[in-house]
């Protein structure tokens, strides 16, 4: 087990193969062998524990899978049709975690897109990272600065020229 | 202090600067630690502004770090290709100044990727690889033309992107096309005008003009009619630059008739004073191409320049260059090939010059024929493919015979069989344009012509009157 210490001080208990989703507490375990404390001064407790759902669940199917595999070479070739299924059945479940983990305000997605890419989870990363593309998607400029909170700051001459551009785009 | 106290420090002591003086970087930050500090403030802050907004708001994605930014708006630029979700893109490039900066860095030009995004892409260089397909659309009772880029490989196509718009209008001695990015308000007056092509009395010649001042200037600034000069800075200092007014020649098109008269395949002939003829040989570009995005107030460029540099050293090399040689050449005429002949300046840099692929006669159909790959269905004498001219000395019959068409069986004149694509770059087609149905048009072009060239040089076929019965 690893503690992870948020910034705000609170304690995450979690099994190495948990932590080292994260390629920079990788790194650390990597260096130091006998490491077991590791303070995360940039994610709070709330975002961490967001985090540590997504390592998880994201370990349990890996392991889920080796196993699946494992099980059908010790069951040889007979039964190689099952976890094929399995396999197939747990990448969509996968998929359809993933969509309904990232379903989450937009205050709590831009600080998962810091914290995937502090600690850099790459999986977490483009989930979250299209998560906010997606979310542009559809949507006019006025739209995408309402929504994201942006502040306008062209000067006027710019704006003119940009608001050429739209509405042939927009067309 | 409460943050909302420093806020209004900052915005007292701003209160003799000026907005544009003032800007505080965020984008250096990296990792989490720029959240708080996004959070006190917009990259830029604007005294004329509510700092409270800023500073009650929850909302930090102002404050995302650049590499963080690039990440979502390349995926957004991935999986938006094709319109209209391209128009996201567009939106996007609008939000602030960071995320248009990202946008520009994110969408390279048609050149390289094909697609079209911003208006300004409709004056850059067609894709090296590939072409663009359009098709214009003739309302004959309103006079106007309407260029769509298609949206499936299907000749006919009924919806499309909309791209340029042309309407035409008849003087005494001569018709005019105004070409406009507006598809309602075709007007030389509205600031979506982009250019225009004026046909001679007899509608053999024809002048297309651009309202910004090309990119590269080769031998053209010679022949231009008197104007201020206005040759190397690539955008009028103007402060607001409502409506484009510059008038600048970047292309001749002329027709010929051949031995046959009225009956046979028409000539054509383009010179393109906005393209050296180099760019279509090996290691060819076309120098100085308007600012990534779009061509904007100064100011505005200025900060969007610094990848752009080279491009404006090639533009300056090219002003230069037209001034050298303007009491040399002033008094020839504008042929490329004899100017190249006797050019004796100091660099021999040549506009490119475009001629239509000649025709062969079918003995079977009894018609001219050009193999345009299906992608032109009605005979038409309207319907042209260009290639680039090879030198003067090339006589414009031989191409076919050295270079067979692959015409197969018996086909209308334009045959829909495919052919080999691995000719010579020479050989390739870079513009071609054709009847599909009534009032339907297809034009297909590469690089190095832009859609607004193309589309241009495609009207010129509309108004042909002496070589087109």
């Amino acid at each position: 087990m690893i503690t992870l210490t948020s910034s705000d001080g609170v304690q995450f208990d979690v099994r190495e193969a948990v932590a080292k989703e994260s390629q920079i507490i990788r790194d650390m375990i990597q260096d130091d062998c006998v490491i077991t404390n590791i303070p995360l001064a940039n994610v709070n407790h709330k975002i961490l524990s967001i985090v540590l759902e997504y390592c998880q669940m994201h370990v349990d199917k890996t392991e889920m899978e080796v196993n699946a595999s494992k099980h059908q070479t010790t069951t040889g070739e007979g039964s190689s049709s099952v976890p094929v299924a399995l396999k197939v059945s747990s990448n969509k479940n996968l998929n359809d975690w993933d969509k309904e983990f990232i379903n989450v305000d937009l205050d709590t997605l831009y600080d998962l897109i810091l914290a995937a890419n502090y600690l850099n989870i790459s999986g977490l990363l483009n989930l979250t990272t299209q998560a906010a593309a997606d979310i542009i998607k559809g949507k006019t400029t006025e739209e995408i600065r309402a929504t994201f909170n942006i502040k306008n700051d062209f000067t006027p001459e710019e704006e003119a020229a940009i608001r050429k551009e739209n509405p042939w785009a927009f067309e | 202090m409460s943050f909302r106290s420093i806020m209004l420090d900052v915005k007292e002591s701003l209160g003799s600067l000026s907005r544009r003086s003032f800007e505080v970087k965020l984008s250096g930050l990296s990792g989490v630690s720029g959240r708080h500090r996004g959070r006190s403030g917009a990259p830029v802050v604007r005294p004329h502004e509510e700092p409270e907004a800023v500073a009650e708001s929850d909302n930090t994605w102002a404050g995302l770090p650049p590499e963080l930014l690039r990440e979502v708006v390349r995926r957004l630029e991935e999986s938006e290709g094709m319109w209209p979700n391209r128009k996201n893109v567009v939106a996007c490039a609008a939000v602030c100044r960071s995320w248009r900066e990202m946008c520009k860095e994110m969408v390279i030009s048609p050149e390289f990727c094909g697609k079209l995004t911003f208006p300004v892409s409709l004056k850059q260089p067609g894709p090296r690889d590939g072409t663009i397909q359009c098709f214009i659309k003739r309302d004959k009772s309103k006079l106007t033309y309407h260029l769509y880029l298609c949206l499936s490989p299907a000749v006919f196509a009924e919806n499309g992107k909309f791209l340029l718009s042309a309407k035409r209008t008849r003087r005494t001695t001569y018709t005019e096309y105004v070409i406009s990015m507006d598809a309602d308000n075709i007007s030389k007056s509205s600031c979506s005008y982009l250019g225009k092509m004026r046909s001679n009395f007899l509608g053999t010649k024809f002048m297309i003009y651009d309202t910004e001042p090309p990119h590269v200037t080769i031998s053209s600034s010679p022949i231009l009619p008197p104007q201020p000069v206005k040759t190397s800075r690539r955008f009028s200092k103007k402060v607001s630059p409502k409506v484009p007014s510059g008038t600048y020649r970047i292309s001749e098109v002329s027709y010929e008739l051949n031995v046959l008269g009225t009956r046979g395949p028409r000539r054509m002939h383009c010179v393109m004073n906005s393209i050296p003829a180099s760019a279509v040989g090996p290691g060819g570009s076309v120098p100085a191409q308007p600012d990534p995005l779009f061509a904007g107030p100064p100011s505005f460029e200025e900060s969007f320049r610094s990848n752009t540099t080279s491009a404006t050293s090639i533009a300056d090399h090219f002003a230069d260059f037209s001034s050298a040689r303007f009491s040399d050449v002033s008094g020839r005429l504008n042929r490329p090939d004899e100017a190249g002949e006797g050019s004796s300046g100091p660099r021999k840099v040549l506009p490119l010059v475009l001629r239509n692929k000649a025709p062969r006669w079918h003995e079977q159909l009894q018609c001219w024929c050009l193999n345009f790959r299906g992608r032109v269905t009605v005979a038409s004498v309207k319907n042209f493919q260009l290639i680039a001219a090879v030198g003067s000395s090339t006589p414009t019959g031989h191409t076919g015979a050295v270079n067979p068409l692959p015409v197969a069986g018996p086909a209308p004149p334009p045959s829909g069989a495919a052919g080999s694509a691995s000719s010579a770059d020479h050989d390739k087609i870079i513009l071609q344009f054709g009847k599909v149905a009534k009032d339907m048009f297809t034009m297909d072009y590469r690089y190095p012509l832009s859609a607004f060239q193309a589309f241009a040089i495609c009207l010129t076929s509309f108004d042909t009157k002496l070589a087109c019965e």
